[in-house]
């Protein structure tokens, strides 16, 4: 049975008709265009599929898309404005954080939204929160130093309390 | 053997999404067997995907506001069952109440989970090592079930039938848990052991610990991942009650919580490690209370 749904992706709204039992990442990709969020486990293990809703990341292989009517959803697609990258993306790409690229548009997804909430994390904050998210390339070091450096371009060198 | 891998879900009859918990449980009354109720859905997808199961309607609880919120009422904490993990790991309530059930919800799977997953759908799930069911036993926590013609509370304890099992019919739904608020000169603790840290437990230990007036001491101690159920150690609790607390009572208590569980080998664990683990995890536990009230008597 399909269901009628609107959801707000990248700022944009989406009338959509969805087959009840489809997940929101295979409506991202495969409806929407939007395949730089990735199916990787499809047990909620490796963060490879992360979006946001509402700003909070969630795995979206785990979520009917008929449950999120009326949502707003970020993708990694929507992160850069007016061309210019976001200060995650920019820092993934200056400190070599992304090897193959498949766990990157999760992990800078879940790096966002840590950045968002709590904008200087320490280096154990910043392992403890990105610990769904699963980089097979095994390129850890890189990855949280480059949330650091992104947590310094956001703040503009200021530290935080 | 083959494994037959699958990305998409069974298809489904119809999707529900009621807005109180009267529709819901009318739809289940209506559906039954064949239905299944969406909190999360970080259980229940991953069943569904494995093709462990395939409801042929799913019953969408998001929208129903009454089953929202983690809040005092009536003198106990109620957390309703569309409350997700991440709201019980931020809720100022339970990390000044309950602390030990902070420790144990912000320690889960990932943030991504705890954001989706919820306290409820935990209990639901029934596994003998998810997180929340040692904290909450030890707590004594009540479970409100409704189906169409009642409602009705069960004591956390009578909840879990075996592994993935629980007393809930069909018919019925969880509205919301209730705690009851710990009484003074209470100290409580919760302990883990895990492969790596985003993983479900090989085995986990709650403890409460209450001082009375004469100085003597009354335990609850709970144990996952080490029966088909979570359980209460209350051969351990027996033996601890009204007892001073020192470490050669905590020693002996901890013996005889390993003794009173039947764990098994899997995938994360062998038998004999498990017991071990339970024995030194219920001696931590309870020591950790001690040092608590060591530091200052009228925690909590």
């Amino acid at each position: 049975m399909k269901q009628s749904i609107k959801l707000y992706v990248n700022n944009e709204a989406r009338e959509l008709k969805v087959d009840s039992n489809r997940t929101l990442l295979e409506v991202l990709r495969d409806d929407l265009g939007l395949t730089g969020t990735k199916y990787g486990c499809g047990d909620g293990e490796c963060g490879a599929c992360t979006v946001l809703v509402e700003g909070k990341p969630i795995c979206s292989c785990l979520a009917l898309a008929a449950s999120f009517d009326g949502k707003k959803i970020t993708t990694i697609e929507g992160l850069a404005t007016n061309g210019n990258l976001h200060p995650v993306q920019q820092s993934f790409i200056d400190n070599g954080a992304i090897e193959c690229g498949y766990c990157t548009p999760g992990m800078i997804l879940t790096a966002k939204a840590l950045l968002d909430e709590n904008p200087n994390p320490s280096e154990s904050e910043i392992r403890e929160y990105l610990r769904g998210n699963l980089c097979r390339c095994t390129g850890y070091v890189k990855i949280v130093e480059a949330v650091m450096d992104a947590a310094r371009r956001i703040n503009g060198g200021k530290k935080h309390g | 053997m083959s494994v037959v891998f699958h990305h998409t879900l069974p298809p489904l009859k119809k999707y529900l999404k009621p807005n109180t918990i009267e529709e819901a449980v009318s739809l289940l009354s209506q559906y039954g067997k064949d239905a299944k109720i969406l909190a999360g859905g970080t259980d229940l997808l991953v069943l569904m995907r494995s093709r462990k199961i395939k409801p042929k309607y799913i019953i969408d609880i998001n929208s129903v506001q009454e089953a929202n919120g983690i809040n005092f009422e009536n003198g106990s904490l109620k957390i309703g069952a569309v409350s997700k993990l991440r709201d019980a790991e931020l809720s100022e309530a339970i990390r000044q109440e309950y602390h030990l059930l902070h420790d144990a919800v912000s320690q889960m799977a990932s943030v991504q989970i705890r954001n989706m997953g919820t306290v409820v759908g935990n209990i639901c799930r029934a596994s003998p090592s998810a997180d929340t069911l040692t904290p909450l036993l030890v707590l004594e926590a009540s479970i409100e079930i409704a189906s169409r013609l009642e409602k009705k509370t069960a004591a956390i304890e009578s909840f879990f039938t075996g592994p993935g099992e629980t007393i809930l019919k069909p018919s019925e739904m969880v509205t919301c848990i209730r705690i009851p608020r710990l009484p003074k000169n209470t100290a409580s603790s919760f302990l883990r052991i895990t492969r790596v840290a985003a993983d479900l437990a090989k085995v986990s230990v709650a403890t409460i610990v209450t001082k009375q007036s004469n100085n003597s001491f009354k335990a609850r101690i709970a144990l996952g991942g080490v029966a088909p159920t979570a359980i209460r150690a209350k051969q351990a609790e027996s033996f601890l009650n009204d007892k001073p607390l020192n470490s050669s009572v905590i020693e002996e208590a901890a013996k005889l919580a390993a003794q009173e569980c039947q764990p098994i080998t899997d995938v994360r664990s062998t038998k004999e490690y498990r017991r071990h683990i339970c024995q030194m995890l219920v001696s931590k536990s309870l020591s950790e209370c001690l040092k608590r009230f060591e530091r200052n008597g009228d925690e909590q």
